[in-house]
């Protein structure tokens, strides 16, 4: 059994470790590339959402390779992707691949039954073990991802910090035990804590909501984190890999009690949950605003529909809150240059109205 | 005076509309249908961005009531029936209203039969509490509207003409403006169209079992269901034709199941995708281009 599964940003390290543990041999996808994009666009249905097209893609390419089993998620509505994984499965056995597709729905007796699929021949405290070591690097990566947000619009040198990402990101992904990892987290924090920074810089702060594929994959979204911080705003993801695996896999208490906090706070705006992360896009642009944040960017796949329906509400909530929102929708078309020059001009706006405030202050 | 209820014809209206307009008015409310759709409701509605047509539709219709009522009526119903949901868009219809249009009170009591059939009940309560009317009138005038009789679908099975299903929502297929009349254009050319509504839920469900995982959306499963049980049943239809709107995201997915059948089937299917910008010339010739292949076909 080789298995593959689709990318998502650095979520590939963390399945690699996790297929690994459990005894699997893993074919990881070639990263995302306009190729990736290309066999996932041409076979998809025209109006579905951008991450069906990428996995899609990523599946060909894995199943070029040699991948034989396919993981995908499952899910029960009203968002899209429940059924992504039931028409990718025609797709592909139209274009007479041979797989087998192993789809985790969101049932207990179903993971458990599928896990157990993917790990014959160890015992439950091995896979437990295999989870744990997978939940290390998780955290760890999300760790990292916030540290370089934060430090990356005040490094005097700009690119010193992602090269130091790009680097931690590979001795993370090659630890091989569960005991390295503090030590490899020393190292990286080290390094990272080490920079010159600028200390008088007090930088733009923008929310990132918004759908969570579009959010953490620098491919579709054009290295937007990246982009922002070399233009001088510290960027906060509302999301990162493991509050999704938190909040719908674990299913954490302190999960569901933010839940239920931002669904209060969404309330007046939004009555009810219309799947994704339409609601939390809303409750948290609002939480934002009371931070004192100074822009927020909604990013979602074009068509998506829960972001859609936000969209059209976002507008009234940034009037009423008077916090600026920039939306940006993604296909397959987006070209870097387009998104490039709506960020600096929402950059410059920002800017701008700090300044109008700080003077009136003054 | 009594109440003047607001009926925007839009989305689900065009299934469930005859039994509240009859609820209301057992109710003692005038109810004020917003009528046909016309280019001012698209208008109105393109102050939605990026989302469907039908859903601008029922916008537009709503915005249109705006000075006759004293109550809009839409609901938020998230789902029509145990664990499947109705779509993001029906279920953020009162939010989607509030925020992009200055309206009279709307009625946005949650219909949601996701977990059990009884909160249907809690919502018949909840709307008649709205225009002010005690629990136990609104029980009886709920009661009277289901005795009303309704018009079923004609059953086509024994048609010895060309067979064509036309599968897609009801609030498509029926509103004359966004369907391009495609119905009744087919009829005049002597075919016999057949619609979802033909078929029976239980029939539906039952022929949308082969489709795998059974589809969360109740619209679009009850169409992905008809549309099986027409090309599968014992006198499979001759052509079928998936209309649907751009942007819809279910039928994104549906569609492209149900195209794959039909090839598996050889019954010859076309998607048609219209938004407020098809052009009826166009559609018109694709249209002629799909029947006469049909004709050629059956002639054979």
């Amino acid at each position: 059994m080789i298995v593959a599964f689709p990318h998502m940003g650095n979520m590939y390290i963390i399945l690699q470790t996790l297929f690994n543990e459990l005894g699997q041999t893993v074919c990881v996808p070639p990263p995302i590339s306009k190729r990736t994009l290309e066999l996932g666009a041409i076979h998809s249905p025209e109006t579905v959402c951008l991450p069906f097209k990428i996995m899609l893609g990523n599946f060909i390419e894995a199943l070029e390779q040699g991948a034989d089993t396919l993981v995908s998620c499952g899910g029960v509505g009203p968002c899209r992707l429940g059924y992504y994984a039931e028409v990718q499965k025609e797709i592909l056995e139209r274009l007479g691949y041979r797989f087998e597709m192993i789809v985790i729905e969101p049932h207990l007796g179903d993971v458990v039954h599928n896990i157990r699929r993917l790990s014959t021949g160890k015992s439950w405290l091995q896979v437990y073990r295999a989870f744990q070591f997978a939940r290390g690097k998780m955290e760890l990566l999300d760790d990292l991802e916030r540290k370089v947000a934060w430090l990356r619009p005040r490094e005097c040198h700009r690119g010193t910090v992602d090269a130091i990402k790009k680097e931690g990101l590979v001795r993370i992904a090659a630890a091989k035990q569960e005991n390295d990892l503090t030590q490899i987290w020393q190292d990286i924090a080290a390094s990272l804590n080490s920079i010159k920074i600028n200390q008088e810089i007090r930088p733009l702060q923008i929310g990132i909501v918004g759908e969570i594929y579009v959010m953490l994959e620098p491919f579709i979204n054009q290295d937007l984190e990246r982009q922002l911080g070399t233009l001088g705003a510290e960027v906060h993801k509302t999301m990162y890999f493991s509050d999704y695996v938190r909040g719908h896999l674990s299913y954490s208490r302190e999960y569901r009690k933010r839940y239920r906090m931002l669904d209060q706070l969404a309330k007046p705006y939004l009555g009810h949950y219309v799947g994704g992360h339409g609601l939390k896009s809303i409750a948290y642009t609002l939480q934002k605003a009371q931070q004192g944040f100074d822009g927020m960017i909604q990013v979602y796949p074009f068509t998506c529909m829960p972001e859609v329906v936000a969209k059209n509400i976002l507008h009234q909530v940034s009037k009423d809150v008077d916090l600026p929102v920039l939306t940006l929708a993604y296909d397959e078309q987006s070209g870097d240059a387009g998104v490039i020059t709506r960020l600096e001009a929402f950059i410059d706006l920002l800017q701008y109205r700090r300044n109008k405030q700080t003077q009136v202050i003054g | 005076m009594s109440v003047r209820v607001g009926m925007p014809q839009g989305l689900l209206y065009y299934q469930y509309g005859w039994l509240w307009e009859e609820f209301f008015r057992q109710l003692g409310a005038d109810v004020v249908p917003s009528g046909e759709t016309t280019r001012m409701t698209l208008d109105y509605g393109s102050s939605l961005d990026e989302i469907c047509l039908p859903a601008k539709v029922f916008f537009g219709h709503a915005c249109a009531l705006r000075e006759q009522v004293d109550f809009v009526f839409a609901p938020r119903v998230v789902s029509v029936k145990k664990g499947q949901y109705t779509c993001p868009k029906i279920i953020a219809m009162p939010d989607l209203l509030r925020a992009n249009a200055k309206l009279p009170t709307i009625i946005d009591s949650e219909i949601n039969l996701l977990q059990s059939r009884r909160k249907l009940m809690e919502a018949v309560l909840a709307v008649g509490k709205t225009i002010g009317k005690s629990p136990l009138a609104s029980i009886c005038a709920w009661g009277q509207a289901w005795l009303q009789p309704r018009r079923l679908a004609d059953d086509l099975t024994a048609s010895n003409r060309l067979r064509v299903a036309v599968i897609g929502h009801p609030y498509i297929l029926h509103d004359r403006q966004v369907s391009m009349n495609i119905i009744n254009r087919l009829r005049q050319a002597a075919i016999d169209v057949i619609t979802p509504e033909a078929v029976s839920c239980r029939q539906a469900s039952l022929a949308a079992q082969p489709l795998g995982k059974e589809i969360f959306w109740s619209g679009s499963h009850h169409i992905a269901g008809a549309a099986m049980a027409l090309m599968t049943g014992l006198k499979p239809v001759d052509g079928l034709i998936f209309f649907t709107c751009f942007s819809c995201g279910p039928d994104a997915l549906i569609g492209e199941l149900l195209c794959q059948r039909a090839r598996v089937h050889n019954i010859p299917a076309m998607v048609l995708s219209v938004d407020e910008h098809t052009a009826e010339a166009g559609f018109i010739t694709r249209l002629e281009a799909f029947t006469d292949m049909l004709v050629r076909r059956w002639r054979r």
